[in-house]
């Protein structure tokens, strides 16, 4: 590890952000989690058949995708980017234009989304596209200027290039239900999933977690080489799964698929070390989540790999497409979200008042044990709905992921007025 | 890879530690493991190239409160004692 590495957990009270932007950022996608599963209780019925286009079901993946994920993902990077990076963001009014953006064009997107209205989808994917490339700029001029930690730029770099590929399919997609433009639209709606979940999302996540799942177990700096392993394994599995998916060629995405599980294995042998060699032993419910994440995206992966060996399973591509999404990243993200919340709030408070508030302070225990059974059992549920073509199970799972989502908004409001409370 | 410590060295005004130059997360693990070990009744005085805010948190949960005083040119100089 290089010794300029040695900035994350240090010297970045000038660094951040007002607390108001990143919990902007996390309240917001906590709002979107309570409407990703509340669309998907009300379209459960579709689920398990689930063959794309228009309608409720793509409204929930979207709400899920660009307002939990993407939202909670601006707010991290432009919250621990500037302390990991040691570089201050270049403008916190670009942040705020973005998280406005990214806002309204989630709601208009997946209100055309549900409703099937092309001009509403391009409004909203074009508003989504903005808050995007402000998102792009400001991490890309941050990740410029940093010369620390750089297997985390790495990822960043790789992310935002994803973003760019993501981005521009999505809107090919939306024309092409007005036009016919595309001549294999399922192909390109592959690949856009490819670079969106894998691409821009699990690039994300691996970068932070080499930062995050050490500092929140006390370990040993994680050996940077497999790190290194773990980026390009990633980077290969992503650029060939999504060509390979834009040419129809299920070899390559076969190949893809077994490089991804190569990345994943090294990503899971980092993330081990860091348990390992962590002072913190007890590490509470939101490693339970954390846990079951890298076990959904291990199964996720397992299952692709059985899909494209010519071995059919009953709606084996829908029953992927929710273990990626809700059973990986949906989890892992809250997982994370429940762990640093509090933190940051803590953090904010030292700022102000040179005192730190007590973790046990801001945390809310009741509404996190809440969520966590909900979730789990929303993921199990609507994994065996799926599977066994079960709409009651795909309903019942999805209304206890709605009770889950409603805790965990729970949570993060009580933390932002305690913080207020104890800002006071 | 290269293991690199934290040193460490008692004076009269308490037990000194350096962590400048170690990598992310090990100057917040090798303050948190001094302060854990048994005996420790403090103060400690940590040498750091930077702010350490995310170690704010966790000394506040384990009853420990921080001061920054002054050290040497370049340097962040903490003082941790038990909370009053």
């Amino acid at each position: 590890m290089s010794l300029a590495a040695a900035a994350f957990l240090g010297g970045a009270k000038s660094r951040l952000l007002p607390a108001s932007v990143p919990f902007s950022f996390f309240t917001a996608a906590t709002g979107f989690q309570v409407l990703a599963w509340g669309a998907l209780v009300l379209s459960a019925d579709e689920l398990p058949g689930f063959r794309g286009g228009p309608g409720l079901i793509l409204a929930a993946i979207h709400l899920l995708t660009l307002g939990v994920l993407v939202t909670t993902a601006m707010g991290a990077a432009f919250q621990l980017l500037p302390v990991a990076t040691r570089r201050p963001l270049a403008a916190v009014w670009l942040a705020w234009l973005s998280f406005w953006l990214q806002v309204l064009g989630t709601f208009v997107l997946t209100f055309g989304m549900a409703i099937g209205g092309q001009e509403a989808m391009y409004a909203g994917a074009s508003i989504v596209t903005g808050a995007l490339v402000i998102f792009m700029l400001i991490v890309a001029d941050n990740l410029r200027r940093a010369p620390d930690l750089p297997v985390v730029a790495a990822h960043g770099w790789g992310s935002l290039v994803a973003m760019l590929g993501f981005i521009s399919l999505g809107i090919a997609l939306i024309a092409d239900y007005g036009t016919g433009l595309l001549t294999d639209h399922q192909s390109v709606a592959l690949a856009h999933m490819i670079l969106a979940a894998f691409g821009f999302m699990g690039l994300l996540s691996f970068g932070f977690s080499q930062v995050l799942i050490p500092m929140f177990a006390l370990s040993r700096a994680l050996p940077p080489r497999l790190g290194w392993s773990e980026f390009w394994l990633s980077i290969a599995a992503c650029a060939l799964g999504s060509i390979a998916a834009l040419s129809g060629y299920r070899a390559g995405l076969l190949i893809a698929v077994m490089v991804g599980l190569g990345a994943l294995g090294a990503y899971l042998w980092l993330m081990k070390e860091a348990l390992r060699t962590g002072m913190r032993k007890r590490l509470g419910l939101s490693f339970v989540l954390i846990k079951l994440s890298w076990a959904c995206l291990a199964l996720c992966l397992a299952l692709g790999l059985v899909l494209l060996s010519g071995i059919t399973a009953p709606n084996g591509g829908v029953l992927f497409g929710f273990l990626l999404l809700s059973g990986w990243l949906l989890t892992f993200l809250t997982g994370i979200l429940q762990r640093i919340m509090p933190f940051l709030a803590s953090m904010h408070v030292a700022g102000k008042n040179s005192k730190p508030a007590l973790l046990s302070e801001l945390t809310a225990g009741l509404p996190l044990k809440i969520h966590a059974v909900c979730h789990i059992g929303a993921v199990v549920l609507c994994s065996i709905g799926i599977g066994a073509n079960s709409v009651f199970l795909a309903r019942s799972g999805a209304t206890l992921g709605l009770v889950g989502a409603l805790a965990f908004a729970l949570f993060a409001s009580l933390i932002v007025v305690r913080l207020r409370t104890v800002e006071k | 890879m290269t293991e690199q410590l934290a040193k460490e060295w008692p004076a009269p005004d308490g037990v000194h530690i350096d962590v400048r130059g170690l990598p992310p997360p090990e100057p917040m693990v090798a303050i948190l493991t001094l302060l854990e070990r048994p005996g420790m009744k403090g103060p400690l005085i940590v040498h750091h190239d930077r702010e350490p805010i995310f170690l704010y948190p966790e000394l506040a949960e384990r009853g420990w409160q921080h001061e920054i005083i002054a050290g040497e040119p370049g340097e962040i100089r903490l003082r941790i004692a038990r909370c009053r």
